[in-house]
């Protein structure tokens, strides 16, 4: 699980034109795909969005699991002016004051998009950088200009990963990079701190999804919490009434290839006329496979199709998974 | 109607039909009106429907079976076909084919069966379920080829009709989750198309992927709801009447018992989930602190 806050700086440096059409609109256009790929990678994961400009720094949108109201707001801020000077502290503190109460079995972390060259704070911007390693939240920057000293340093002290785009794609590939949760946070390496994983009580939500409309006003659609019957429009959720975790069956299955990946098919040279090229045998259930379905059945679909439609060898896997 | 076909793309549709022998055979002993024939000869239509809207459409055929998942149309390029004879009444060669292949393949299936069961002496008993998402996952890969195939600049969209009667296979689950995230990201829609009793998993397919889900309230009129619901493409439906969208079960299976629950323990690591505490997550082998049992007891007091 991730709790993760973007902030996107929208100060007037990010009106140069140096990325198409301009700066944030590029930025903006970019984390929309993020947002898609981090809710696909991280299922269950919290993301929020803030951005900052005119020395102050506001919440765009609340730590949430809605991809789409995500994206709406992005959508909103790209249309937005550039103006005034990003503030590095405030963007800081602010999303240090909403990490601070997430539960520490999950990984805290911002990511700050970063166009200016400069920040005007408060006060000592090292005494914020300070509390967020305390905090053990981890603070990753892409700069679209230059290097600045003090997000190296603000990296170098929270583990986090310090980047300056070569250009648009380069500023992709960056992106992606940050979709993948981090492999070894500090906190599930260290024994001592391993005890905090505890079981997480979750009530696997239910019930009556007709048509999940948008989050405001009425609609006569949404999931039950099994405890206490309140409704919600949207999954997952923390419940407000019981404090139950509520998410639904898909949320975490979607992450489930990575615990039962499929083995590797053996290749094999043959020369039957049919195929071009060497075969891939899944050395479980002996099927034969081309390239093209090796690699979509291994990156993608997660599961070898010939596996599947063997009842011998489902319940084999089936015994593994309990064991 | 052919929505993909004016804008130049083709429309690839993959039925998946489950073969279920004991299913279709406790259906024949309790309903005689009904039985596989019937539904095959409903499918044809369907197909030969759906080929005919536009030139370039495509259809795919799947069995599902207990034991296999096997291709029904089109056929494996390597077998010898049955002489195709051209059909002396002028009907379009193509509809001809679907349904001679259909039929073939089938009865080669059904006789499969019936000689593995003429060889045992003590028959096992067969299970009453299908490997659907082996089928899946199947078709998923046919899609993915002919996407492949496809000449730059055109597109394909593609669909799944799930045609099922028999009972979901729970240990199936994560090659059915895995499939259904597939399809999504794809784009692929997946209908389904219940017989019997009420599917959860293809219940959550349906709703994430989009799609339609559909028990037919009666089987006589099973011709009359595919053409109705399942013939026309995603595009089309949004403009028709169709049957309101049922309520979606969404339960997760505990990993240990494999029951479906509502309230239950998740492993913070691996997403595991498990109907009670336990101390060890079994699939990641994490150890919980002992602080368990106190929350156990805060959840009584609320």
């Amino acid at each position: 699980m991730r709790h993760l806050f973007v902030v996107v700086d929208a100060s007037s440096p990010m009106s140069d034109q140096d990325l198409k059409p301009w700066r944030l609109k590029a930025t903006t256009k970019l984390l929309e795909y993020f947002v898609e790929e981090y809710f696909d990678q991280n299922p269950i994961s919290q993301l929020g969005l803030l951005s900052s400009q005119n020395k102050r720094a506001e919440k765009i949108t609340e730590l949430g699991g809605n991809p789409r109201r995500h994206i709406n707001a992005l959508q909103e801020l790209s249309s937005k002016t550039c103006q005034g000077e990003f503030s590095l502290q405030n963007s800081l503190d602010l999303a240090l004051s909403h990490l601070r109460h997430m539960p520490s079995h999950a990984s805290r972390e911002v990511l700050i998009v970063m166009g200016s060259l400069t920040t005007c704070d408060p006060g000592d911007v090292r005494e914020s950088i300070k509390a967020m390693a305390e905090a053990n939240i981890r603070c990753s920057v892409i700069g679209l200009s230059a290097e600045v000293r003090v997000c190296k340093f603000l990296c170098q002290q929270t583990g986090g990963s310090y980047n300056v785009i070569l250009d648009e794609s380069h500023f992709k590939d960056l992106l992606v990079f940050q979709v993948t949760p981090p492999p070894s946070s500090v906190s599930q390496t260290k024994p001592s701190r391993r005890i905090n994983k505890e079981n997480k009580e979750k009530g696997a939500c239910l019930l009556f999804h007709l048509d999940s409309q948008t989050s405001q006003g009425f609609s006569s659609s949404g999931y039950f919490c099994p405890q206490c019957k309140s409704k919600y429009c949207e999954l997952p959720v923390e419940c407000k009434a019981c404090s139950l975790t509520l998410v639904s069956a898909p949320h975490l299955a979607r992450s489930y290839h990575h615990l039962f990946p499929p083995d590797a098919y053996r290749e094999v040279l043959t020369s039957d006329i049919l195929t071009d090229g060497p075969v891939y045998i899944c050395d479980k259930c002996e099927q034969k496979f081309c390239l093209d379905c090796d690699l979509f059945t291994h990156e993608t679909l997660h599961s070898c199709p010939g596996c599947a439609s063997f009842r011998s060898l489902q319940n084999v896997q089936a015994t593994t998974s309990v064991h | 109607m052919a929505d993909a076909g004016e804008k130049g793309g083709s429309s690839l549709l993959i039925i998946i039909l489950d073969t279920n022998p004991v299913w279709w055979g406790r259906k024949k002993v309790s309903d005689e009106q009904f039985s596989l024939s019937h539904c095959v000869d409903c499918i044809t239509v369907l197909a030969n429907s759906h080929l005919m809207l536009a030139h370039k459409n495509k259809l795919a055929v799947i069995a599902a079976h207990t034991d296999s998942s096997v291709f029904l149309y089109p056929q494996y390029p390597g077998k010898q076909t049955a002489a195709a004879k051209l059909p002396d009444d002028g009907q379009y060669e193509v509809f001809g084919q679907v349904e001679g292949q259909l039929r073939a393949q089938l009865k080669m299936l059904i006789m499969q069966d019936k000689e593995e069961i003429d060889e045992m002496y003590d028959v096992p008993e067969r299970p009453s379920d299908s490997l659907i998402a082996g089928a899946m996952a199947v078709a998923l890969c046919y899609a993915h080829r002919l996407e492949k195939e496809c000449p730059i600049g055109e597109a394909m969209s593609t669909r799944l009709l799930v045609i099922k009667g028999s009972e979901d296979c729970p240990a199936q689950y994560m090659n059915f989750m895995n499939a259904v995230f597939t399809s999504q990201k794809q784009n692929i829609i997946i209908d389904a198309c219940i017989l019997d009793k009420d599917s959860g998993l293809l219940q959550q397919a349906c709703d994430i992927t989009g799609g339609m889900y559909l028990k037919i309230p009666q089987l006589q009129g099973l011709l009359q709801y595919l053409m109705w619901v399942f013939l026309p493409d995603p595009s089309t439906r949004v403009k028709m009447a169709l049957p309101p969208r049922a309520q979606v079960d969404y339960r997760a299976a505990c990993f240990c018992h494999r029951n479906l629950i509502d309230i239950g323990y998740v492993c913070s690591v691996c997403l595991s989930i498990y109907c009670s505490f336990s101390p060890i997550c079994s699939t990641c082998q994490t150890t919980f602190k002992i602080l368990g049992p106190q929350k156990l007891k805060r959840k009584k007091k609320s």
